[in-house]
Parts: structure tokens; sequence; C-alpha cells
């Protein structure tokens, strides 16, 4: 088991950052031991890139949690049908090429084969036969693995609210007592082995949650709320991703999933429930009065002081989470910075403005928001 | 009412205490009246004046002056104007204490003092607060002033700009003034003080700026704070102490305030108290209730959201709370519970109960034990659909899950509508017929709910409303109401909303203004129509009864329209936008061609005989 | 040849023209640099002292752009403008659809409103909200009144359908100092 303090942090899990994600630790299923220097390494090299897809924090045939095993395992069966048929139809067709040589007529009509004719006959009978049977059996099990995914949806035993805004993820632990109730962004935590109930919901337009490691894609829709029911049993770094166009900077509205030990998950959640602590420097004391008297309090709120906005993720604890700007930037001051100071150069569009805080502010800011652990 | 009545009043009570514990056989009434009277100590005999707002403790508005009566009100002329010079909603009372009559506007919130004395009333002397101007921006629904308070010899009036302040009612100079709110924050002051055991009380406004609400106690002698409880947080702001002991379980537990919220959401989480309090001297009891929970988007507070929307009965020494009830737990729809509490003894199930009578916003009439906070009966007077009953046995509201505000939702024809049966408009009680005259609302709305920003100083409501008129195409009633009976005596369909108070007197009268600016006496057997007089605006204001130094009986009342009903004509509204001010605008479209924008004082009196 | 061409040129001139339409849409995220312009110019009506000031580049680049009025329409709901002016029709604050205005009505005006704030009740939002924002809510309320083009003022409301939409409000010049300030209705202020 990976510490609590292990897990959020993209320590080469995964970088949040686009770009090409590594194998991960973890062997994948369809991993290929080659030779090196043997015959057609290079050859069969080629489609290897394509492989590394196959584990690793985003991929669904890295199945973490008990519904994406189930569509894991329906992926399994389509992969290795439709595999057994190409190849079935490859043999053919080679059989075909090659057979061609030995009996070229020349010239005229082809002649009439009594025999031949009837085989043909009863092969393409057999053929789309089989591909009926095959269809049927596909179906059938497309079925039966939804008919699973809704029986396990009659268990729950704790709720996250996920919205989809433009252009990050609001994330809402509703509780009985409600002044348990936490809220953060672009991070679920989730303690492994728990069924979770994710209702979801948007205001602007929809949005589409998809986490391959643990579950199908499920569309957020303004004015209805859906709902994704999810076992996660591994525990580990996940990265969700809008699947849904939704403007300008979809492709960098992403979200971390941390499975984790119902320990370190409450201890988690006991840490998110505290308002945000006082500023202990002089200089984060600065940051605090720049926050509280600039335009960042006009749509960002930190419990526990006077900004109570929330049109924008709440900063409570912006330092403890691994990403910001929605997974578009790995958590470290330098990137806040970068952020702050230029929003619109990173993920240009996006809702935050170019606010234009004075250099010695910024730094002092940045010294305050990276308190908010 | 002079030291002497008190004084009076006090060894009357305490005589009759002493009386009622050697002799239980007195204290219960053998056969009980038929029908309600006013707490006895709350409501001594009518000297004439009408110090305050509410005419007395109990709330009845009630005179018991007769010479303008049903058989002579057909002759009832204007005795003499007054124009304030100011043109927003007038929702005050005028005060009339020996002789002089006090007319507090709305903001900047100048004091008249007008004397009666002499013909034609001129003014002694006007009193200018000076409230910031800045403060008419974070005046929820028109810079409105419910009234001024007397006593002690000094008058007491809040300012929009959260100040208390009180001036000598002989010369007009100011004796304290006391800063209670912060207008940045939003909070703002538009409610009548009342004036017990030498303490002012008062509360803040602004339920739709997230504020939090208090009510405050100051001394009436020097204006120093003597108590403020909280209507959020934890128990020792809100005042809640040994001495509480709520009649429901769903009112007992510790820290309510902080565990019914979000986290921190109670800091910014509205149940201001900017409607009535009420005061009964024989249980030592102040009775007010407490506003709306913010935002008005209720997803984004689950829970109760305790203390708002409910009523609270406190010591008013220290503050500190007997029993509490919530009328809205997680209130959906802005319905404050800042109405007029009318503090009766009646008759219920064969023997005589101490009660309190709130015409409360959601619709129902509740008549609740003011010692012990238990409901006695909560029904009906207005067709509600936004709610299917109150539960008596635990006190619990029933929502209508069909009704419920979502996100992103547009949820059609809710009745109530966020003003309410009826808003903070006072009802009037009278013990001649022992029925509550209602003015009220008949509208239903449109409701979205959306995310509201809360920015300190600006609007936290997060609602899109559209109002429309309710069942019977009418859009105002006058409901007369038999408590006893639980049921309506008579009702009158009016075409506006009703935003003015009722008057009862002894007469068999009683009086009500509308808001294309009728001023109407209706017989209160019967409400038939006896005597109507068309003001120059819109009446949203209280009126009054008082005897002049004359000797003859004056009806008199303010006439301007505005608040939250009139907003479209004191504030040049559009109404092409159906959701200006908070959709109030879209049901009352008409009434810029029925009125215009006023503010003037109207007297009146039978033709004097000599 | 010249004919053969011909169609060639049609469609190419087609393209063009559809070209035309882009400036609307044109969408500069990033505003003015930091600190370059402040909406500081306070016009309040058609009498004031010297010569009549060019009126800034502001009211094309932002007036006649589609997304500039868009994101003006969603801060407008953001930062509780509509809290007191609802949707046009006002509430605690005056109307912002009719053709009256206190203190002027371009777009100078309103920015400097938004900016400096005014005496009876609307707060000052210096420094509270960047000026790139500022433009774009000053542009999107001259779109309430459709004081701008009618094919980049905004469409129906997605929400309740409280008022038509600015798209078809009626085309009104704004009428500086039509209005009352309340403060003068006070005796004695």
């Amino acid at each position: 088991m990976r510490g609590f303090g292990d897990s959020r942090r993209p320590q080469g899990a995964w970088p949040p950052h686009p770009g090409p994600l590594p194998g991960g630790e973890r062997e994948g299923p369809l991993t290929l031991t080659l030779s090196p220097g043997g015959r057609g390494t290079w050859v069969a090299a080629l489609p290897l890139p394509l492989l590394t897809a196959c584990s690793g924090p985003q991929s669904m045939l890295d199945p973490a949690g008990t519904q994406a095993g189930h569509i894991g395992t329906m992926w399994w069966i389509l992969f290795a049908t439709c595999a057994a048929v190409y190849g079935i139809v490859m043999l053919w067709l080679l059989w075909a090429l090659a057979r061609r040589h030995r009996w070229v007529e020349p010239r005229g009509v082809l002649p009439v084969e009594e025999g031949r004719d009837r085989g043909l006959t009863f092969w393409l009978s057999v053929w789309v036969g089989g591909t009926v049977v095959i269809l049927c059996g596909l179906v059938t099990a497309s079925y039966a693995v939804d008919k699973s995914l809704t029986h396990l949806a009659n268990r729950e035993e704790l709720a996250v609210e996920v919205e989809g805004m433009q252009w990050w993820w609001r994330i809402r632990y509703p509780d009985d007592d409600p002044s348990r109730s936490i809220a953060t962004a672009n991070e679920i935590h989730l303690p492994a082995g728990a069924p979770v109930r994710l209702k979801l919901k948007a205001q602007d337009v929809i949005h589409s949650l998809w986490i391959p490691n643990l579950h199908g894609k499920m569309d957020l829709i303004p004015g209805r709320e859906n709902e994704l029911f999810l076992v996660a049993e591994r525990e580990g770094t996940y990265r969700g991703q809008c699947a849904e166009f939704c403007g300008l900077q979809h492709a960098h509205m992403a979200l971390t999933v941390v499975v984790e030990s119902p320990e370190d998950f409450n201890a988690w959640k006991e840490a998110q429930l505290a308002p945000a602590p006082e500023p202990a420097s002089d200089e984060q004391k600065r940051g605090k009065a720049v926050f509280l008297s600039s335009a960042c309090s006009m749509c960002h709120g930190i419990r526990g002081t006077t900004a109570s906005a929330s049109v924008a993720p709440d900063l409570t604890h912006l330092a403890s989470r691994p990403t910001i700007a929605a997974g578009t930037l790995p958590y470290n001051r330098g990137n806040l910075a970068a952020w702050i100071a230029d929003p619109q150069r990173i993920k240009p569009g996006n809702h935050m403005p170019l606010v234009g805080v004075p250099p010695p502010d910024l730094q002092a800011l940045v010294a305050y928001l990276d308190s908010l652990k | 009412m002079s030291k002497l009545q008190c004084c009076l009043l006090a060894l009357l009570a305490v005589a009759y205490n002493i009386l009622a514990c050697a002799f239980p056989a007195l204290a219960q009434d053998p056969a009980p009246p038929a029908k309600a009277i006013p707490a006895p100590a709350a409501s001594p005999p009518d000297d004439g004046n009408w110090s305050m707002p509410a005419k007395n403790y109990a709330s009845t508005r009630f005179s018991e002056l007769d010479e303008i009566n049903a058989g002579n009100v057909r002759d009832l002329q204007v005795s003499f104007t007054f124009s304030t010079g100011v043109v927003r909603g007038h929702e005050a009372a005028p005060l009339v204490v020996n002789g002089t009559m006090y007319v507090v506007t709305p903001y900047p919130n100048h004091l008249h003092a007008l004397d009666l004395t002499k013909p034609g009333a001129p003014t002694k002397w006007t009193f200018e607060p000076k409230p910031a101007a800045s403060a008419q921006g974070v005046a929820c629904c028109d810079y409105v002033n419910r009234g001024p308070a007397f006593a002690d010899g000094k008058i007491f009036i809040t300012t929009l700009d959260a100040h208390t302040i009180a001036i000598d009612a002989e010369t007009g100079q100011e004796v304290w003034r006391t800063k209670l709110g912060d207008i940045n924050k939003g909070e703002s002051m538009t409610m009548a003080p009342l004036v017990v055991k030498g303490k002012v009380l008062v509360g803040n406004s602004g339920g739709e700026f997230g504020v939090r609400g208090w009510v405050t106690a100051l001394d009436a002698a020097t204006g120093k704070i003597v108590w403020r409880a909280y209507s959020t947080g934890p128990d020792k702001d809100v005042l809640i102490g040994p001495d509480y002991q709520p009649f429901y379980d769903k009112e007992k537990g510790k820290d309510l305030g902080v565990s019914t919220w979000p986290p921190n959401a109670w800091e910014i989480g509205g149940g201001t108290m900017w409607g009535w309090i009420s005061y009964d001297p024989e249980l030592d009891l102040i009775y007010h209730g407490t506003g709306n929970p913010g935002p008005w988007n209720p997803e984004q507070r689950p829970g109760d959201n305790k203390w708002t929307g409910g009523i609270f009965a406190r010591n008013p020494d220290t503050g500190q709370a007997r029993w509490f009830y919530q009328v809205v737990p997680h209130d959906l729809y802005d319905y404050d519970g800042i109405n007029e509490l009318i503090l009766v003894d009646l008759p219920w199930n064969g023997e005589t109960r101490k009660a309190l009578i709130r015409p409360e916003r959601n619709g129902y009439l509740y008549v609740i034990d003011r010692r012990t906070g238990e409901v006695l009966a909560a029904d009906p007077y207005f067709p509600v659909n936004s709610t299917s009953g109150v539960d008596l046995k635990t006190g619990q509201i029933q929502y209508n899950e069909d009704k419920h505000p979502r996100m992103g939702k547009v949820v059609r024809d809710i009745c109530p509508t966020a003003p309410g049966a009826k808003d903070w408009n006072p009802s009037a009680f009278s013990p001649r017929t022992g029925i509550v005259y209602i003015p009220h609302n008949n509208l239903c709305m449109d409701w979205e709910s959306v995310e509201a920003n809360y920015i300190a100083g600006t609007p936290y409501v997060g609602a899109n409303v559209k109002m429309y008129a309710g069942p019977g195409g009418h859009r105002g009633a006058f409901t007369a109401w038999d408590p006893v009976q639980r049921k309506k005596a008579w009702e009158i369909k009016e075409d506006l909303p009703l935003w003015s108070g009722a008057l009862a007197t002894a007469g068999d009268l009683v009086f009500y203004g509308t808001l294309d600016g009728w001023f109407k006496a209706v017989h209160a057997q019967t409400g038939e129509l006896l005597w109507r007089f068309k003001t120059g605006s819109g009446i949203i204001g209280q009126p009054i009864s008082y005897r002049g130094p004359d000797g003859r009986q004056y009806i008199a009342v303010l006439s301007g329209v505005g608040g939250w009903a009139g907003a479209i004509v004191a504030g040049d509204l559009d109404p092409h936008d159906a959701s200006a001010a908070k959709g109030f605008v879209n049901a009352v479209s008409d009434l810029p061609r029925r009125t215009t924008k006023g503010g003037m004082l109207y007297v009146f009196a039978l033709p004097s005989r000599s | 040849m010249f004919s053969r061409c011909r169609p060639a040129a049609s469609v190419l001139a087609l393209c063009v023209l559809l070209l035309a339409a882009c400036e609307r849409e044109e969408r500069a995220y990033r505003g003015e640099p930091v600190g370059e312009v402040k909406p500081g110019a306070i016009v309040q009506g058609t009498l004031y002292a010297g010569e009549p000031s060019p009126p800034p580049p502001q009211r094309r680049e932002y007036e006649g752009n589609a997304y500039h009025i868009s994101e003006g329409k969603r801060l407008f709901e953001w930062f509780n403008c509509s809290g007191c002016h609802a949707h046009g029709g006002g509430d605690i604050g005056p109307p912002l659809m009719d053709d009256t205005w206190i203190y002027g009505g371009e777009l100078e005006n309103i920015a400097a409103t938004i900016v400096e704030g005014r005496p009876n009740g609307m707060p000052s939002f210096r420094s509270k909200i960047p000026d790139q924002q500022v433009w774009q809510l000053a542009a999107y309320v001259r779109s309430m009144q459709r004081a701008v083009r009618k094919d980049v003022a905004p469409g129906r409301d997605d929400h309740m359908s409280a008022s038509p939409g600015e798209q078809s409000q009626p085309v009104q010049e704004a009428k500086p100092g039509g209005g009352t300030p309340p403060s003068s209705q006070g005796t004695g202020q």
C-alpha cells in the first residue's frame, strides 16, 4: 500500500501534464516480451507505443474497480471475438490469394461446377449463421454485463456529488450531518472497497465523466441528475477526463481520483473539514490581504475567511491537491505563480481572467495559497 | 404608556398572581370565554395615544375608541394632510403621544413631529439622521422604515445604515446613537423598535445579502448594547442556555446553529430579524421571529438551517431563549418567519390557553401556546400547495415533493410565493369579535434555483422568480379569521396584492389600504365596505387611530407606494423583465398605470359638530 | 479563359464574404496589458466643459463583439449584478433595459460606474473586477437596451425566460441624465 502522502503527489505515477504516459509499475495483460536483435523485432515493435495505453492511471484495460472489471471483461470478449473473426478472414484471404495461381482460366465464362457451387452455398450459410450467432452472443454478453452493473448498484456507503463546470470539476461530499459535508475541486478521494454513488450534475453545458480505471462514461446534463455506482478495489491514483466536448478547454478538464484505504480516506476527510489555517508568516498574512482585496475573492472561496464566493474552485485546501487548473499543471509554487500571473497563456479562454497582481503581491499571494494544506 | 400606568399594571399582575396561588379556583375559569381575548397584561386599557406601531405589547392594533363607527363612518373626511417630502415606500405607522404625532419617512429616515394641538398640525421639529447614502444599495425591497417607538420621553428609530437613534420627544434633539451593523456586509435596519423594561429591542435586515441575523437589546437610557442574540451559530451566540425548554424534540440539541449547516455557511446564513416583536409582561417573555436562511437557493445550504425561519421566546432582561419553534426547517421558498405575533388567551378544548397567533408567510395561521411553544393549530388561510400540512405531533411541516426547487429547473405554480401568503404587513385583532383581520397576497410563482455567489455587500439570493395571480385570479385578499372556530369568517377579494397593515376599532370597523391608493373601512362583523377614500399614492402603511387633544377620534395613515410590492413604481422598474424586483414586477405590471409615487400623511375624522 | 474562372471566383468571393462575420466572434482572452487603461472618463451628460472627447477605442472592440458581450452576460450573474438589477428590469438598483441613464449610458460611462461606484448604493468594484471584465460587463449592459448590433446581442436566455432576450429588444438610444438620483428625493440632502 502506498502512503497517503505518496499517492497524492504525481511522482512518476502519472504526470498530469498532457504527454506520453509511461507504462506504470504494473504490467498490463498485453505487455509483450521481445528478444532484442531477433528477426522482425523492429516490425513487431512498431505497435508497441500503442500498448502503453493498456495500463496506467487512465486505462480501462487496467481495471481498479468492480464495475471497470466487468467492462474490461466485456472489452476482452469483444476484442477476442473480433480478433478471431479478423484472423479467420485474413487466413481465408491468404488462402484465396495463394490458391488463385492454380486455376486461372485464360478467357471466357466461368464453368459451372455443381459440387463447388453447392459447397460455396453451404459455407456461405455457415458464415452468415456464424456471424448471427457471434453477434447474438455479443449482445447477450453485453446485456449480461449491463445487468450485472445495475445489480451492483443497490448499495451505497458514500455519495459524492460531481458537478461539471467549464472547465473544472466541483466535488462535494454530502453528509447526513450537513456540518460534515465538504467541497473540493478536481480531485475525488475514495475509500477502497466501498460502494460509492457519484451524483453527476452540470450547470452550463453537457459534460461527461470518464474514469476509465473505475467505470465507463456518464454524461452530466444541466437540469438533471445522473448517477454512477462504482466500487474502487485497488488503491492508487487514477485520472478522469471530460469525455463530451464542452467548449474550448474541454481537453484540459481532468480530475484526479485517489483510491486509498478507509483509514487514509477518513484522515483526508477530517483534514478537508478543517477551515483554512491562519497565515503564519508576515508574507502569508500579506498574501491573505491580497487575496481578500483583489479580484480573487469575487469567484473563489476560502473557508475560515470572509471569501465565500463559489463560482470557481474552493481553495480552502488548495495546496493539498495534486494538480491545478483541472489537471493541467502539477501543483507546485512555481506553477501556481505562473497560473495566477497569466492563466490565459496556460489555458486560453478559461474563465480565470488576467488579474494583474503586481509581482511582490504575487509572491505573497502564492506564499499564502501554498499554506492552505 | 405612562410610568404610572406601568406601575399599576405591574401591581395588578402581582396581585393577580398572589390571588391565583392562594385560590387556585380563581385562576381556573369555570367556563372559558367563547372567543379569544388579548393577553390582559399586554393590552392595557386604551389611553387614546398610539405609542408603538402595534398599539400594545399584545400587538392587537385595536383601538378602543368608538366615536367613528359603522353607523357614521360614511361621513369620515380628511382632517389634515402632511407631505413627508420622500417618495419611496411608506410602510411606517405614525405615532401619537400626548398631542404630538411622530412620522418617520423611508430613507433618509427623517423624523417629523407634528403639533396636533394647533390647527393643521404644524411641524414642531424635524430630525434628520443623515444615514449613509450607500445604504440604499443594500436594502432588498425598497428603503422602507416600519415606524418609530416611544418610551420614557424618547422616540427611538432605526436607520437604513443600521443605526438605532434615540431622540428627545419634546425637543427633537438626539439623545444617543448606536451603530449596530455594517452596510458593507449588507446589513441594514428597517424595523420598528420595541421598548420593553427600559430596553430597546431591534434587529437587522439583509437576509438577501448573506448577513448573519440578530436581535439586540439596547439600554433605552444610554444606547449601550445589553445583549445580542444571533440567529445562527453556536448556542452561546444564540443565547441558548439552561432556561431553554423547547416543546419539540427537533429543536433540542447542542449547537444546532452550527451542525445544521454546511461548514461555515452559518456565518452568512441570514435569519435576520426585521419584523415584529411582542411581549407578555405576565410570563415576562418577548416573542420574535427569525427570517429566511441565505441564500434562497436551498441546495447551497443542506440541513435544517437553525435557527432561521422560526419563532423564539426570550427573556427580555438577558435575551436567554425559553423556547423555539422552527416553522420552516430548511426553508425552500424565502418564507421569512418575521410576521406579527398577536398574544391572545383563547378557549381551547374546554380550557383557556395562553397563545400567540401568527399568520405565517407559508400560508398557515399558527396558534401556538406561548408558554411552551406547542403548536395548537396550523390552518391554511390561503390555497397552499408548496406544503401539504403541519404535523401537530412533531411540529414538522410537510413539504410537497412536486414543488421542491431544483438547480437548473423551473418549478411552476408554487403557492404561496416568496413574499408569502402574507408578508410583514401586520394583521389586527378585535376583542369585540374575536377575529383576526389579515391583509394578504393571493399570488403564486415560478421558481428556478441558480448558483448564488457570495460577495460581501452584494445580494446573495440564487433564484429566478416570476409571480402572478393565484387561484381565483385576484392578487390580494382581506381575510377575517376566527382562531377559535379555525375558519374564515369572511373574505374580501382585492385585485391588487395587499401590502398595508390593518386597524380594528371598537366602532366595529376595520381599516386597510390598497396598492392603488384606496383607503377602506369595512364592517368588522360582515366585511361590508362602508367607506373608502382615494389617496394620492398607493398605501402600504399601517393605519392607526387616536384621540386628538380636542377629544375626537382620528384615523391616520401614510400613503406612498413602494416596498417589495410597489417597487415597480417607487424604483421605476421595467415590466419587460418578469424577474425584476425578485419576480414581483410580473405580478403587478399594471401598477404604474394605477398609481404614482408619493409620500403623504392623511388624517381623517368625522365632521366636527361645532 | 475568363469565363472558366468565373465559378471559382464566385466561390472565392463567397468565402471572403463569410469571413466578414468572423469579427463578431473574435476572441481576445487576455484583454489589455495590466494597468494600461482605466475607465476614468466620467461623462455624465451632454453638457460638459471643453471640447467633447472622442469615443474610446473600447467601444468598437467590445460593443461589436459577441464573445465579449456573452462573457459580460455570464459575469453579470457571477458578480451579482443581477441581484440588484434583475435581468435588466431593476430591483434594488435601477433598470438597465430602459433608456434612462442617471450617470450616462455610453460604454465608458457604464464602465466608470462599475469601477467608481455611485453614491446612492452602487458599490465600487475598483480592483475587484479586472479591466477587461469591466468592459465586457459594460458592453453587455449596453446590449440590454439594444444599443449594440443585433448580430452581436445575446439571444434568448437558457434560464427562466424572464424577458425576451437582448436580441429581441427594441433599439433604444441612451438618454443621459434622464433619471432622478434617489438622493434628490430626500429633503435637505
